[in-house]
């Protein structure tokens, strides 16, 4: 049984700790799906005013180091053919960059430049609106999260090679 | 500018310069300058659009911070589209806003573009006038968008009613292009066209 706080998403109250009743307020709002019904109907009323933040720098740190093998193989961001054996960036989703290509990138927006996989990032409340986006996803949807997603969830081995596309949702 | 945008653009060029979409004549990038800064786009009008048979062209201004800002475009050639200005050729599509990607080209741009004349968005307009006449009349649309392909992209011929109605305007010393766009605003009825143009 998941614990009461967690599922609350709060902290039982220190000894002589006054609740903070507008924030419970808030957050009762935020749980019934008020907030991602605000944020979608802003993004319909101002598209592009609120881009995706920037990568976490964990999730920057975090990135693998491989090397390119296949031959002709280029980086998507400056379209110049690797070297041979060249050091390159690789991000969850298996698409591969050179670093200086890819840090700018990420340095401006949390997504994969070919396939807009999502990097955690340092933004408390774009991530609290992800999370009820998916909630939101999952009452709707059938499960057709693809397989780099289920990688992140320690579902697959991982291992990214020439694999292509994938999606477990289909046939 | 900056390094990196000019040795994209320079990689790209070939790129679509080679690609099998040139070869068919669907789409076309030009230099309007020596610094890659300034390009020519043209797209053809999808088959089974009104816009079939129509060239468009479109102005490609690139920013410095390339390919991580997106590149400004907008048609240089007039078209009837819900998400396309009527009068500034401005476009409304998420790729060339928030929903940009390092690693789209130009040739994924221009290829995004025609596939926008294929499928409309009237949801989200760029041109409300166009937009409602879409989801109202559709076939008046169809009509008006052919027509403007014929009249601004060299596209075959269509409605000879709409030539007349332009025509009688013009007689009485109205511009015609002025006409073309009352007559289009106000679905081809020359009374009501005629009045937003003299009150």
């Amino acid at each position: 049984m998941a614990c009461y706080y967690d599922e609350h998403n709060c902290k039982p109250l220190a000894y002589g700790e006054q609740p903070d009743e507008l924030l419970h307020l808030a957050r009762l709002l935020l749980d019934t799906g008020v907030g991602i019904e605000l944020q979608i109907e802003f993004e319909r009323l101002f598209p592009g005013e609120r881009g995706k933040p920037p990568a976490s720098k964990a999730a920057i740190s975090k990135l693998k180091t491989v090397k390119s093998f296949s031959e002709g193989e280029k980086c998507p961001i400056c379209l110049k053919e690797y070297e041979e054996g060249e050091v390159v960036k690789q991000l969850p989703c298996c698409h591969k960059f050179h670093f200086s290509c890819v840090l700018p990138w990420l340095g401006k927006t949390n997504t994969c430049p070919v396939c807009r996989h999502e990097l955690d990032t340092d933004d408390q409340d774009y991530e609290e609106y992800k999370r009820q986006k998916l909630q939101l996803g999952n009452y709707s949807q059938v499960d057709n999260t693809p397989d780099f997603h289920r990688e992140d969830l320690g579902l697959n081995s991982g291992h990214c090679h020439s694999r292509k596309w994938s999606f477990s949702g289909l046939p | 500018m900056a390094n990196i945008a000019v040795q994209r653009i320079k990689r790209e060029f070939k790129e679509v310069v080679r690609s099998e979409e040139v070869a068919k004549c669907a789409i076309k990038v030009e230099l309007v300058n020596d610094n890659y800064t300034e390009l020519k786009g043209e797209i053809s009008g999808p088959p089974d659009t009104p816009y079939e048979g129509g060239n468009f062209v479109l102005e490609i201004k690139v920013p410095e911070t390339y390919p991580f800002n997106p590149p400004k475009v907008k048609f240089m050639t007039k078209i009837w589209h819900p998400n396309i200005s009527s009068v500034t050729g401005a476009i409304c599509l998420d790729i060339l806003k928030d929903q940009w990607a390092a690693a789209m080209t130009l040739r994924t741009v221009l290829l995004s573009l025609q596939a926008l004349l294929s499928a409309a968005e009237p949801d989200d307009p760029q041109d409300a006038v166009v937009a409602r006449q879409f989801k109202e009349n559709p076939d008046i649309f169809w009509l008006t968008a052919k027509h403007w392909s014929h009249a601004y992209a060299g596209a075959p011929k269509s409605y000879p009613e709409f030539d007349a109605k332009i025509k009688r305007l013009v007689d009485i010393g109205v511009d015609e292009h002025r006409a073309r766009v009352a007559l289009s605003s106000y679905n081809w009825d020359l009374e009501k066209a005629t009045e937003s143009i003299f009150s």
